[in-house]
């Protein structure tokens, strides 16, 4: 019996162990990409072969989109080949409920031309060189995002499951210029948030709210995905009712 | 303990016996026997006084987290500081170091009592009788007859209004404990009959007949150029109090000229152009439907899994919910802004017993969907 509850114990033990290390290992990436809004014709010149060489089997020689592959990007604006672009989900590896986020395929410089190429091709909305965030705005901020976007991303941005394999993504890993990018495009199923719909300093405080968010330091410790209750009040009970346990039988064995 | 009594001493005998007698004559009564007993240590040697050591520290070490929980608790920064400020850490450090203080206090304590129940208390092993069974027959049997026998003499048997009056008493007072809690839920929701608010929402036009406005949470009124192609704005009545109604909350979209949607039998005509208007409350418990995907048309609920497709004029495709969203009438008023046409055709939110029953308020089954 002394011998089945010490290992018991120990197990217990190790299991805290591995859960600890699992939650300071925890990496985060940061991925700065520049952006530029002098748009000349060399620059769409160049976007266009961009074009030629890497999009067009998708999104057809004219941007007109072709059937099954890829949507017309006539009038979509540099905002959302900007996004696409910079978080790396174009170009696509294959067509599935939703596109990953990934390391992205072409440098800061040539997303640039190909956004200019874009925007030179039937416009559409563009992210502003400047003002992007406004820091003193964080308590506005914070109301419209969750007004706006916490139903989807979650309170925290930590994003949340949709229907049918969709999901919308984390926003831990989201750049102000991205951020911009996905609110004035509506990306897959996001739904677009324009500039009448919320201004341009509503956008600057909801960026600031979302990267005062990620900098903030955890009051209450260990985030736990930000998820809220569920996960705090799973784990209170698997560690805290195991701890307890494991506490009475290395008591009892010692008694 | 009837039987099989210890020879219990009399007044003479107690006069002469010391206390540790009388101590251990009130174990025997009880079949205990000490087997060990003893100091753990040596009074005054070495080890001794490192037991003493031991657990004053464990107490000491309580008290201190006990002073500095209470230290922490009122003059800690517990303002909130945001981020890229140099307060942050402290600020962030206030829970954490109240939760520390306090839990440690209370594990050292206890600590401490064990330690002190181990290390400086008596040393013992004792050892008792164990009973067998249940009591003898003649204190079983002699109980009972005492109860029935009390109950019997007390008369109350014949005296009914005693006993009716008792039990309007227990009654009345236990009705005393329950009416705080239970008697503010007796309400009736239909003493306003048509106007009642289980029907009636703040979309309704005003007394003069002025339509309401669709208005952001600030309280900006829309416009049709506000939303661009593929996106949802939440909106609110623009009357006072209007973004605070739990009843009002309404999704806008725009959609694609080229969508075709479903419109429900009754609702046609509730759409401005590309802009549709519906109820935000999830008519299976009334949480806010908002997880909008504009590629498929589909309103998630995050409570339950509901579905609702905007393209079939918000019917359930998934999850709990029974009913469609209910359609908000919009048009435009003379300066170009959303209004409401008139309020809900019907009820919003959850089902109730009534619901789809009031003839007051519509002609035609609210089921019925095209």
């Amino acid at each position: 019996m002394r011998r089945i509850t010490g290992t018991l114990a120990l197990l217990l033990g190790l299991t805290a162990l591995g859960f600890t290390y699992a939650a300071f290992t925890a990496s985060a990436k940061e991925s700065t990409v520049a952006t530029s809004t002098s748009v000349d014709a060399a620059q769409v010149e160049r976007g266009q072969q961009l074009y030629q060489t890497s999009c067009i089997t998708c999104h057809g020689a004219n941007l007109q989109g072709v059937l099954d592959r890829g949507p017309s990007l006539v009038g979509v604006g540099q905002a959302a080949a900007y996004f696409q672009l910079a978080t790396g989900r174009m170009p696509a590896v294959e067509n599935q409920a939703q596109m990953p986020r990934k390391e992205p395929y072409f440098t800061p410089t040539q997303i640039d031309d190909l956004a200019a190429y874009i925007q030179a091709n039937g416009g559409g909305p563009e992210i502003p060189a400047a003002g992007l965030r406004d820091d003193s705005q964080v308590a506005m901020g914070g109301e419209l995002f969750r007004l706006n976007c916490a139903s989807c991303h979650n309170f925290t941005g930590q994003g949340g499951a949709l229907s049918q394999g969709k999901y919308a993504p984390s926003l831990d890993p989201s750049t102000d210029e991205q951020i911009w990018g996905a609110m004035l495009s509506g990306p897959e199923n996001m739904p677009k948030f324009g500039d009448g719909q919320l201004t341009a300093q509503e956008k600057a405080a909801i960026v600031a709210f979302i990267q005062n968010n990620k900098a903030t330091i955890e009051p209450g410790g260990l985030p736990l995905g930000g998820f809220g209750p569920a996960p705090e009040g799973l784990i209170a009970f698997l560690v805290g009712m195991g701890a307890i346990v494991a506490a009475t039988l290395w008591m009892g064995s010692r008694a | 303990m009837s039987t099989d009594q210890h020879a219990v001493p009399d007044e003479a005998e107690l006069a002469t016996m010391s206390r540790d007698e009388k101590a251990t004559a009130g174990l025997a009564a009880d079949h205990v026997e000490l087997d060990e007993y003893g100091p753990v240590a040596v009074p005054g040697s070495p080890a001794d006084k490192r037991n003493e050591r031991r657990v004053a520290t464990w107490f000491l070490l309580s008290g201190l987290l006990g002073l500095l929980f209470a230290v922490a608790f009122i003059w800690w920064p517990n303002e909130y500081v945001p981020a890229y400020q140099d307060g942050q850490l402290a600020y962030a450090l206030y829970t954490p170091i109240i939760g520390a203080t306090m839990g440690g206090a209370i594990l050292f304590f206890g600590i401490g009592v064990v330690q002190l129940a181990r290390k400086i208390f008596a040393h013992e092993v004792a050892i008792q009788q164990r009973h067998i069974g249940m009591s003898a027959e003649f204190d079983r049997q002699t109980l009972a007859a005492q109860v029935l026998d009390t109950v019997d003499k007390s008369g109350l048997k014949r005296r009914g209004m005693i006993k009716g009056s008792l039990a309007l008493a227990g009654g009345a007072l236990g009705l005393v404990a329950a009416v705080p809690i239970l008697g503010a839920l007796i309400k009736n929701p239909w003493a306003e009959r048509a106007d009642s608010p289980l029907w009636v929402t703040p979309w309704a036009p005003l007394a003069d007949g002025t339509k309401v406005r669709l208005t952001q949470i600030d309280g900006t009124p829309v416009r049709p150029e506000d939303l661009a192609a593929g996106s949802m704005a939440t909106v609110f009545p623009g009357v006072p109090g209007g973004a605070k109604a739990s009843d009002a909350a309404v999704m806008l979209f725009r959609v694609r000229s080229d969508q075709v949607i479903r419109i429900r039998d009754g609702q046609q005509g509730f759409q401005f152009g590309d802009y549709y208007a519906y109820s935000k409350i999830c008519t299976h418990v009334g949480c806010p439907v908002s997880l909008y995907e504009q590629q498929t048309g589909r309103v998630l609920c995050p409570c339950h899994q509901s579905q609702f497709n905007l393209y079939e004029g918000m019917f359930p495709v998934f999850g709990p919910a029974t009913r469609p969203l209910p359609q908000l009438p919009i048009e435009l008023d003379d300066e170009g802004y959303f209004v409401a046409a008139r309020d809900f055709i019907e009820a919003v939110g959850p089902g109730f017993w009534e619901n789809g029953k009031f003839p007051a308020w519509y002609s035609e089954p609210k089921e019925a969907t095209g």
